[in-house]
C-alpha cells in the first residue's frame, strides 16, 4: 500500500463510519457504501486538510475512485 | 442577519452573538423533545445529582449553533452539513450565553466552510465546543 493510500484508509473510515472499510486503488461510488455526494464533499475537505492541499473545482472530476485520487493528491504534493 | 457570500469569507473570520437562557425555552424545548428526564426539570433530583438547578437541554443549548451558522456565519446562504459537538460543562436558566463561531478551513472545490464555534457562559466558562462544516447556496 503507498503512503499516500495508507493516509486515506483512516480519512475514508472515518468519513464512511465504517472501521473495517478496506479501500483499493480500484474503490469508487459503487463499491463503498455510503459514497454520495454529501461523503464526496467530507471527503475532499478531509483529505485537503490532511495533506495541507486544495483542490481546483475541475480537479475533482479527475478523481473518480481511490487510485485518481491517490495520484492527483501526489502530484499537488509534489507541486508545493 | 449577514449575508456572506463565498468570496466574502476567510480563515479566522469570526461572529458572535449572546442570549440569555430562559424557563420559557426549557418549556418549550421539553415540549418539542420530549425529553421529561427530572435532571431538566426537577429541582431536588437536580441537587442531589449536585446541581444547583435544574440542567438546561444540552440539545437546547446548542440549537444556538444553528442560529450561528443561519444568521451569523455564514448567514442567509448557509447550508448546515455537519456539526461536531462536546458537551463541556452544564448550563443553567439564568445564565447569559456567549455563542462563537471562527472560518477554520475554506475548501473552493467543494464550497465547505468549516467552523470552529464554542458556546461560553459570560463568567468565562465554556459550556461546549463544536466543529460545524457549512455549505453555501448555488451563486452565494
Amino acid at each position: 500500500m503507498s503512503d499516500t493510500l495508507s493516509r486515506l484508509q483512516p480519512i475514508f473510515r472515518d468519513v464512511f463510519d465504517d472501521p473495517t472499510l478496506d479501500i483499493l486503488p480500484g474503490s469508487d461510488s459503487s463499491t463503498v457504501l455510503g459514497w454520495d455526494s454529501l461523503a464526496h464533499i467530507n471527503l475532499v475537505s478531509a483529505i485537503e486538510q490532511e495533506f495541507g492541499i486544495h483542490f481546483a473545482l475541475g480537479e475533482l472530476e479527475e478523481m473518480r475512485n481511490v487510485g485518481e485520487m491517490t495520484d492527483l493528491i501526489d502530484r499537488k504534493c509534489a507541486a508545493r | 442577519m449577514k449575508d456572506y457570500r463565498w468570496e466574502d469569507l476567510q480563515v479566522g473570520l469570526r461572529e458572535q452573538f449572546e442570549v440569555g437562557l430562559c424557563e420559557e425555552m426549557m418549556a418549550t424545548f421539553l415540549r418539542l423533545s420530549q425529553d421529561s428526564n427530572p435532571l431538566h426539570h426537577d429541582l431536588s433530583f437536580a441537587h442531589a445529582c449536585g446541581h444547583p438547578s435544574p440542567v438546561a437541554f444540552g440539545l437546547l443549548t446548542s440549537a444556538f449553533y444553528s442560529r450561528l451558522v443561519g444568521v451569523h456565519l455564514p448567514g442567509k446562504y448557509a447550508l448546515l452539513q455537519g456539526i461536531d459537538i462536546d458537551f463541556v460543562s452544564p448550563a443553567y436558566v439564568g445564565d447569559l450565553l456567549c455563542v462563537s463561531g471562527e472560518v477554520r478551513f475554506l475548501s473552493e472545490a467543494v464550497r465547505r466552510v468549516e467552523l470552529k464555534a464554542e458556546i461560553r457562559t459570560s463568567q468565562g466558562r465554556q459550556v461546549s465546543r463544536a466543529r460545524i462544516r457549512v455549505g453555501l447556496h448555488h451563486g452565494a
